[in-house]
């Protein structure tokens, strides 16, 4: 049996106004399998088998705590014989403080495509998460930022690196622009920038310009004064902005505008109604306009009222879960590119926004639906599966982050980097936990701005794997390690399970505990390097790279 | 950008799309061949690039374009070429040599006089503003054409400074589309084997691996693990092969021929990787900007561009590679005729020079001319789009058909209004 959530009674309410599903009142997770496997038949699809225990576990953990378990939390999870302990394992995750800390880092990488870093920021993410803040809030507090309050103005670093000039390039205010509706609203409308857009009929010239001019005014300003950090200043905007199609030259004017929505009407004010404080040129201060685009964005936006923000947060709390969108590619959603399941995207739009756009909720919910807890393995005769079906888990590669932390379990260096006082590693250099991190980061990450909603396969990343001191020196044997643990044990079926539960969190199989069995006998004569060979290719098989 | 698309899927169709060849493009292709004579003949016909960028501007009059004893014209005497008619400035008495089999473009007449925008604009080929960034040739290169059967990287470049995976010139193609840098001739972080890996251990655990990957992968839809063994390939490939990377090892009698200087090892360097099969091989060399003392300046830079470049050119037709290899040797732009009070040249774009030689050019033209003075070009001038249809041209893409598909968006390859030079087009 499941923990029944507290808003059980919200679900019934909802389901039972639900029209065009019929099914019994029941939790959303429920009702998410419900469509999910009511399009699986339509399409016949076979739907995989049920996760292993071994694969649901390794999967909750790398999902919501960022890391492996480690041998023995696996083998004390298989043995447990209780039915219901993988709902009471996904409970745990999410309570765990881990899991706010998981949930900033994916936020961070969604938000700012490895663009550089900023420790307010991260602070900002990770109390918001912790405090688990409902997400339209964090969103009006990222585009109406309050420098003035310490605790919110880690927010702002969202406008402000991409106002960062960078070499002889002019500000990328359009830049701005098109992220923010992407990465809040679900609409990439770049090329709306010059002109119409060429292929989707929903986003026009007026959207692309109404949330720029939104930001026109907007500039980086240094510390000083009230502010104790840099900080964004916003001008007088008294008037439309103008733009010609380079298409054929029609003109058209906007006030500030939320993409798709309505505009918002710039009030008309005399000279002195305009400020809340004027510019004064001798005390050298801006001023302070008394209307403000981004406050009016912020509101408007981050609502209820946009059906876009809901679809968006909707659609990516999925993505978080599933390893794809419901509406793919997730900065596309318009009337002529549906969700492959409309109803359910619709429903959890829906859900969210029920629950003040609370993410957690959302995801635990997804967290405990058999569609998240299927197999990765093809149903029997099966080639291949389409994606967009969610009959088959999706692999999803692991981020660098992720990677860094499960290298360290993996290995059994996790203490020593981590906890101890770094690790006499290198020519007698320190290693500790940053370099692993900075150094993986720069091996696996994409590029800068580069979204990473799946992270790329590199040629760089591959000959990381194969010669970086630092992946071959937590190799060797130290004490305490995996290393050290596996030249402690003699039995070659025992190595087979130390090395299969620490490394890929599954016990091995007949065939594979012979294969172990057959290497050592032929490396008896240099046992422990081969050790560590085995359990490199490994720890850079697929099978470890991706959460599968 | 697109997550509904990645970038080894466009690899994959994109080529289909140009209806290359599969032989030319296909990782394991060399698998397939019953011999290394049979592979070895087949990686001859491909064609390849060698583009050497003189960073900062080399000056048109004391290069490819000599006009001594005019007001403009500098110290420097003109010497006569091994083509009759031709003249090279004296300070490329090597290259003079080598004259019959470059084809010099003596009219370039661009747009941007500013390093910072230049650069990147006469790399592009200056196309249309799309609001997209476009991809420097080489990263262009690597997307039209891919790697050569020998597998080794599509794009590599060879520079002063600091290397490693150079994403920046890939643009809208994508980081896959990038550069593998060497910095100082050195190879990137990683490349070679690890000192404490001996061969035969690295091969036993990456057969190891591959044992893993297969099972794990027989279970499961194909695309992921396409994607991971596609560079875990190319990395084994590489290493295999490292011995073209190991940069530390150079005859001492080539050393003596391309000169003991940075651009002479340099362009050694390259030219192993050109005969090892890299299919883009970019040369760079900093330093060319000399606003003050531009004839001291130029008289110590382009006698070891000069002799550097004299000694690859003959190698590669000695090697027979020059037929299929396209060489180019240029700048952003040139330099003012005029002299500055610093005894310097500025930037010039109105009127300047480059060099080609190899695979689809003419041999021993010289094609376009400037004025008497050298300020200007006589009739037309050629833009660098233009140039990149020549090239393309060279290398038997039609620029005119083949389109880039970003993401839904075709985009010609080069400049839509311009077209190929004819005269420098065999």
């Amino acid at each position: 049996m499941r923990l029944q959530s507290p808003f059980t009674a919200v679900f019934l309410a909802v389901t039972l106004a639900f029209a065009g599903v019929a099914i019994r009142a029941e939790s959303l997770s429920q009702r998410v399998d419900a469509l999910i496997e009511a399009k699986a038949k339509d399409g016949k699809q076979p739907l995989a088998a049920p996760a292993g225990d071994a694969e649901f576990f390794r999967r909750a953990w790398l999902d919501f705590n960022g890391n492996i378990p480690s041998a023995e939390d696996t083998r004390k999870f298989l043995a447990e014989p209780a039915k219901d302990k993988r709902t009471k394992l996904i409970d745990q995750l999410f309570a765990a403080p881990e899991f706010p800390a998981r949930m900033a880092e994916v936020f961070n990488i969604q938000l700012m495509e490895r663009n550089g870093d900023n420790e307010e920021w991260r602070r900002y993410l990770a109390d918001s998460f912790r405090e688990n803040k409902p997400w339209d809030q964090m969103v009006r507090e990222m585009v109406s930022p309050d420098f003035k309050n310490e605790k919110l103005r880690g927010a702002g670093h969202f406008i402000m690196r991409r106002l960062e000039k960078v070499g002889q390039q002019d500000t990328d205010y359009p830049g701005l622009t098109r992220d923010t509706g992407r990465l809040f609203m679900g609409v990439d409308l770049q090329c709306c920038q010059c002109h119409k857009h060429l292929t989707v009929k929903d986003y026009k010239q007026v959207d692309f310009n109404g949330l720029f001019v939104t930001f026109q005014n907007v500039k980086l300003q240094p510390a000083g004064g009230d502010y104790k950090s840099a900080w964004l200043s916003e001008g007088l905007l008294d008037k439309k902005y103008e733009f010609v199609s380079v298409l054929n030259r029609t003109k058209g004017e906007t006030g500030p505008r939320v993409p798709l929505g309505a505009e918002v009407e710039i009030p008309t004010l005399s000279e002195a109604e305009k400020w809340i404080e004027p510019p004064d040129k001798k005390k050298r201060t801006l001023g302070v306009p008394k209307f403000s685009p981004l406050k009016e964005l912020g509101q408007r936006l981050a609502s209820a009222e946009n059906p876009f923000f809901a679809r968006n947060i909707a659609n990516r709390v999925w993505f978080l879960a599933m390893g794809r969108g419901l509406v793919e590619p997730l900065d596309l959603l318009h009337s002529e590119n549906p969700a492959s399941h409309p109803e359910l995207l619709d429903l959890l739009a829906k859900e969210i926004t029920e629950h003040k756009f609370d993410i957690k909720w959302l995801l635990h919910e997804l967290a405990l639906t058999q569609t998240y807890a299927r197999s990765s393995i093809l149903p029997a005769d099966a080639k291949d599966a389409p994606e967009n079906f969610f009959t088959v888990a999706k692999e999803r590669p692991l981020a660098a982050e992720q990677l860094a932390r499960a290298f360290l379990a993996a290995t059994g260096e996790r203490e020593r980097v981590i906890d101890g006082k770094g690790w006499d590693g290198i020519e007698g250099k320190k290693v500790e936990r940053k370099d692993f991190q900075k150094a993986f980061t720069s091996a696996f990450a994409n590029a800068a701005k580069e979204p990473e909603l799946s992270v790329n396969p590199t040629l760089r990343s591959a000959l990381f794997l194969r010669n970086n001191d630092l992946v071959l020196w937590s190799l060797q044997r130290r004490t305490g390690n995996l290393m050290d643990r596996l030249a402690a044990i003699s039995d070659a079926e025992k190595i087979a399970d130390e090395l299969y539960l620490s490394i890929l969190t599954r016990p091995p199989t007949a065939e594979e505990k012979t294969e172990v069995a057959t290497y050592l006998a032929k490396h008896q004569a240099d046992r422990e390097k081969a050790l560590g060979h085995y359990a490199w290719a490994m720890l850079s098989s697929m099978e470890f790279f991706a959460n599968h | 950008m697109n997550p509904l698309c990645k970038p080894w899927e466009h690899a994959v169709s994109r080529r289909r799309f140009l209806g290359a060849s599969a032989g030319a493009f296909a990782f394991g292709a060399l698998g397939g061949l019953a011999t290394a004579q049979a592979a070895e003949a087949m990686r001859k016909n491909e064609k390849q690039v060698l583009f050497v960028w003189l960073d900062g501007g080399i000056s048109q009059l004391e290069s490819w374009d000599p006009k001594p004893n005019t007001p403009f014209g500098g110290p420097f005497r003109a010497i006569p070429t091994s083509v009759p008619g031709t003249h090279f400035s004296e300070l490329m008495a090597k290259s003079a040599k080598q004259a019959h089999r470059l084809c010099v473009l003596r009219s370039l007449c661009t747009q941007d006089n500013s390093h910072s925008s230049g650069v990147a604009r006469i790399q592009r080929g200056d196309p249309r503003n799309r609001g997209v960034p476009y991809p420097y040739f080489g990263s262009a290169i690597a997307k039209l054409m891919g790697p050569t059967s020998s597998k080794l990287p599509p794009y590599v470049w060879i520079k002063p400074d600091s290397g490693g995976f150079k994403t920046e010139d890939a643009g809208f193609l994508g980081p896959k589309y990038g550069s593998l840098a060497f910095g100082d001739g050195k190879p990137p972080e990683n490349l070679l084997r690890n000192a404490s890996l001996a061969a035969d251990e690295d091969e036993e655990r990456n057969e190891l691996r591959e044992m893993l990957n297969k099972r794990y992968a027989a279970q499961r839809r194909t695309n992921f693990t396409e994607a991971s063994s596609y560079v875990f390939d190319t990395a084994r490939e590489l290493m295999r092969r490292s011995e073209i990377f190991d940069t530390s090892k150079l005859p001492p009698k080539d050393q003596d021929r391309y000169g003991r200087t940075e651009i002479g090892r340099h362009m050694l360097i390259a030219r192993n990787m050109l005969e090892a099969g890299v299919r883009f091989v970019k040369v760079a060399n900093y330093g060319w900007d000399t606003h003050g003392d531009n004839f001291n300046g130029h008289a110590s830079l382009v006698p070891k561009f000069d002799r550097a470049f004299a000694a690859i050119i003959e190698d590669l037709a000695a090697s027979g590679l020059l037929e299929n290899t396209l060489v180019v040797a240029m700048s952003e732009f040139g330099r003012t005729p005029r002299i500055n009070g610093h005894v310097g040249r500025d930037h010039w774009p109105e009127a300047w020079s480059l060099a080609m030689a190899g695979c689809g050019v003419k041999p021993g033209a010289v094609v376009g001319a400037t004025n008497d003075n050298g300020t200007f070009v006589k009739d037309n001038g050629y833009d660098i789009g233009a140039v990149f249809h020549t090239w393309y041209s060279a290398l038997g893409i039609d620029s005119k058909t083949v389109e880039y598909d970003n993401h839904g968006q075709p985009l010609p390859i080069a400049h839509e209004e311009m077209k190929a030079i004819k005269e420098a087009l065999v």
